[in-house]
């Protein structure tokens, strides 16, 4: 029996968190959200600027977010600023911090936001925006920029919901439009002039910055070109609490070439660039190492695609026993092969996206798979020995009739009657339906929205042919309809944000906080129609005054009337550059040979 | 097979984490440093590391306990004990290892001794407390998933006192568990602040002291059986 040097024991009365936080922290739910703690965190005392890093949403979700990882670990350990953290309080804590009059802290310092220099929102999605109007209430920040003065912070958002920045434009001081990985040390220089009007102006002069109401010429959206030769983030803030996902991601490419024509994000990050597999494994080997994870994640919009992703999954794998290797999502025309490959690595289910549910309408929208690819994809997941298949749909599409929503049935007929012959029963079957919500800078960012009696007329459908012991969930129609009004919101779709904020919206991607009601009262206060964009395609769209996205106009509306005719794009990956307007002067595709 | 007596503390802001939550961020603490902790046999292998009395979230410990089986070609404990306090998120730390062979018997909890603050006047603190020495029974019921329970919180708790601090009381008291259980430290606080009549909102909850039964002797931090400091 041996004991081994204890040295001195540690004063449990030593970091304390202070009284004010302690005495709301011990009334809330889930207290550790509001405490940082982490694996990883840094503390950089008396450094300057001091920058507050946010993504408007819970703990949990926020601290998976890859985006903030990549400008924490920057900021941090390569320039001189100070970034600290914030994520949207729950509405628990919410209560009591104003009850109680605390101001919104961050986890590093447990000092109040409002003293930042910069405060940087990573913007995911519309549903998100009531909380940004919270975190800026809690945090005693004058919600307009205009009302803003010296000793407020810099207001700054980005992230893929700035694709259309008007919902948000009055609330921020600046949209930084891209990926801003190679901006931010411009950023952080901007932050030292002496006043905040010259910070300002610093910060207009930074490539790929929308002031907005200052900016004379929308922003180009920023590529960042190093993405092949920079390491990922190699020691990211590792979570003491539970969070939605517990696992080391390598980012192994960036963009996506697929050119689904309702995909937002397949338009945001092109070009295609992807990191020499060298850099994945010696990135998934420290990773292993600095989170204590046992899987690693090669992440991107579709990981499939990635050149190296076989040597990358059997040297990872070599790394040390038991590492597990993961994709976030699986392509269909390759899922029979790429089930063989990583059938080892993954865990309980399989996720196949068709989208729609019949060839003519997957080929307009250009997802090109045929009911063979998919049927096989199915049987490869059953026979893999996989416990679940979730297949996932959208309802809503341009140019979708009844026939196409009979499809999903269909096939989900065939996956159920592939359970019952491949797997025997042992497998879970689910179908997972959203609602099709047009974005801005898509091919069809012209198109309507389905509209809400349409989508639920669609739903019942569905409900009706889809075969039993098949579960199906479906997403809200009416947060659909939210989500769509302010996705192709104008100047002044601001005022419906704010006012459904002021009736009490917050956590709106939450179906259990989601409160249709308010959103209508907040549309009737304010004479906004639910679901409408008033757009013509001879006309300025409200985002292209704003940002530039690289792909050109024409491309888009090409590639509409493509999808009209039912006609595919190939991936320009394969040789054939189909002139969306994104490469050129220093950005071009990027990938291994 | 070995087993490990880890003594830890815990404080700040991981004070603020839960059980499972402890349990999973020093399972990620032995992942970090590099330290190999056997896994459970079956289907789905676990981590075979246990915190044998959880500690209330909120609360801060001085000495806590995590008992842990390593594989028999263990890594020397004095070395692995650096790499683990150097893997550790803030607040946790890694204080001592405790070498047994697994036919010792686990270690069982005799006594747990508390403070918090108390928000209030001291002195209506202070005569609830002495109000608690002169009962002979001060039953309260407990409602849990699992159904209602009534308990008397006199056969668990003991050496209680209070002492005013700045800005408010520190109640300090012990718990004695019994084979039946024990009383949680919020249901003693909340009885003394409601016959206070003083918010029942603790700062500063502490687990000062775990006195255990059947833990080895060796150079621990409050050297014998007692993990005190």
């Amino acid at each position: 029996m041996n004991a081994h040097a204890p040295g001195s024991l540690d004063s449990c009365s030593e970091g304390w968190i202070p009284d004010e936080v302690a005495r709301l922290l011990a009334r809330v739910t889930r207290p550790g959200r509001y405490t940082g703690g982490e694996f990883n965190l840094r503390l950089k005392p008396g450094a300057s600027p001091r920058i507050v890093l946010s993504y408007p949403d819970v703990y949990e979700i926020g601290i998976s977010n890859p985006g903030l990882q990549i400008l924490y670990a920057h900021l941090n350990d390569a320039t001189p600023a100070a970034a600290e953290r914030a994520y949207c309080p729950w509405p628990d804590m919410a209560a009591l911090m104003r009850a109680h009059a605390v101001p919104l802290w961050t986890l590093e310092t447990m000092k109040p936001v409002a003293g930042c220099d910069l405060w940087g929102f990573t913007l995911p999605h519309e549903l998100t925006f009531t909380n940004v109007l919270e975190m800026l209430d809690l945090a005693g920040v004058p919600f307009h920029a205009a009302e803003r003065g010296e000793g407020h912070p810099i207001v700054l958002g980005g992230g893929p919901a700035v694709a259309n920045p008007w919902p948000l434009a009055p609330f921020f001081d600046a949209f930084f439009i891209g990926e801003v990985e190679h901006r931010l040390d411009e950023i952080v220089k901007a932050l030292a002039a002496p006043s905040r009007a010259l910070r300002l102006q610093a910060l207009l002069s930074v490539p790929g910055m929308w002031l907005p109401g200052v900016s004379e010429r929308p922003a180009q959206r920023q590529v960042f070109m190093a993405f092949s030769s920079t390491a990922p983030v190699l020691r990211p803030v590792v979570p003491v609490l539970e969070a939605v996902h517990d696992r080391a991601i390598v980012e192994v490419m960036r963009g996506c070439t697929s050119g689904c024509r309702f995909c937002q994000a397949g338009m945001w990050y092109r070009p295609v660039r992807e990191r020499p597999v060298d850099l994945a494994v010696e990135a998934a080997e420290q990773l292993l190492s600095e989170t204590g994870c046992d899987e690693v994640s090669l992440l991107s919009l579709s990981s499939c695609d990635y050149s190296g992703v076989e040597e990358a999954l059997t040297r990872i794998r070599a790394l040390r026993p038991g590492v597990r290797v993961s994709l976030p999502s699986l392509r269909i025309d390759s899922a029979a092969e790429s089930l063989e490959r990583f059938a080892a690595d993954q865990r309980g289910s399989v996720t196949l996206a068709p989208e729609a549910g019949t060839q003519e309408l997957r080929d307009a929208i250009n997802k090109g798979v045929d009911d063979a690819q998919f049927e096989e994809a199915v049987r490869a997941t059953f026979a893999g020995g996989f416990t679940g298949l979730k297949l996932y749909f959208m309802i809503g599409l341009p140019g979708e009739t009844d026939a196409d929503v009979a499809g999903i049935a269909r096939m989900a007929g065939t996956a159920a009657r592939l359970a019952k012959d491949v797997a025997r029963g042992r497998a879970r079957l689910s179908v997972a339906v959203s609602s099709y919500v047009p974005k801005a800078h898509t091919p069809f960012q012209f198109e309507s929205f389905a509209g809400a009696s349409v989508l639920r007329h669609r739903q019942r459908l569905l409900r009706e042919a889809m075969p039993r012991h098949v579960r199906i969930s479906f997403h809200d129609v009416a947060a659909s309809l939210v989500e769509a009004t302010l996705a192709r919101g104008g100047p002044g779709s601001d005022r419906l944000v704010e006012e459904a904020w002021r009736r009490g919206a917050r956590f709106d991607g939450w179906s259990e906080h989601f409160r249709f009601a308010l959103w209508e009262d907040a549309a009737t206060a304010t004479g906004i129609e639910l679901g409408t964009a008033d757009l013509r395609s001879d006309q300025t769209l409200p985002w292209e005054s704003a940002v530039a996205a690289g792909v050109t106009r024409s491309f888009l509306s090409e590639e509409r009337a493509r999808g009209a005719r039912g006609e595919l794009t190939d991936d320009c990956r394969d040789g054939l550059c189909a002139s969306c307007g994104v490469c050129g002067a220093g950005v071009e595709m990027d990938v291994l040979p | 097979m070995t087993w490990w007596l880890l003594t830890f503390s815990r404080a700040a802001a991981a004070s603020y984490l839960s059980h499972l939550d402890t349990a999973r961020a020093m399972q990620r603490t032995f992942a970090r440093a590099g330290v190999p902790i056997a896994l459970s046999q079956g289907m789905r292998p676990k981590p075979r590391l246990s915190l044998p009395l959880p500690l209330p979230v909120g609360a801060s410990g001085c000495e806590e306990l995590a008992v842990v089986e390593v594989p028999d070609d263990l890594p020397d404990p004095a070395a692995a004990l650096r790499e683990l306090r150097a893997a550790a998120p803030p607040g946790l730390r890694p204080l001592a290892i405790i070498v047994v062979g697994d036919q010792h018997p686990r270690p069982r909890v005799l006594e747990a001794r508390y403070a918090c603050v108390l928000e209030g006047d001291a002195g209506a603190v202070r005569a609830a407390v002495e109000r608690y020495a002169t009962e002979v029974s001060v039953v309260r019921e407990r409602v849990s998933p699992k159904g209602r329970r009534t308990l008397d919180l006199k056969e668990y708790v003991v050496h209680a006192a209070a002492e005013p601090v700045p800005g408010g009381t520190r109640l300090s008291f012990a718990i004695r568990p019994r084979d039946d259980g024990a009383a949680r430290p919020q249901e003693f606080i909340d009885l003394i602040a409601g016959w206070a009549e003083v918010e029942p909102v603790m700062r500063r909850l502490e687990r000062r002291r775990v006195t255990w039964r059947d833990l080895p002797p060796g150079p621990s931090p409050g050297a014998g059986r007692s993990m005190s400091s």
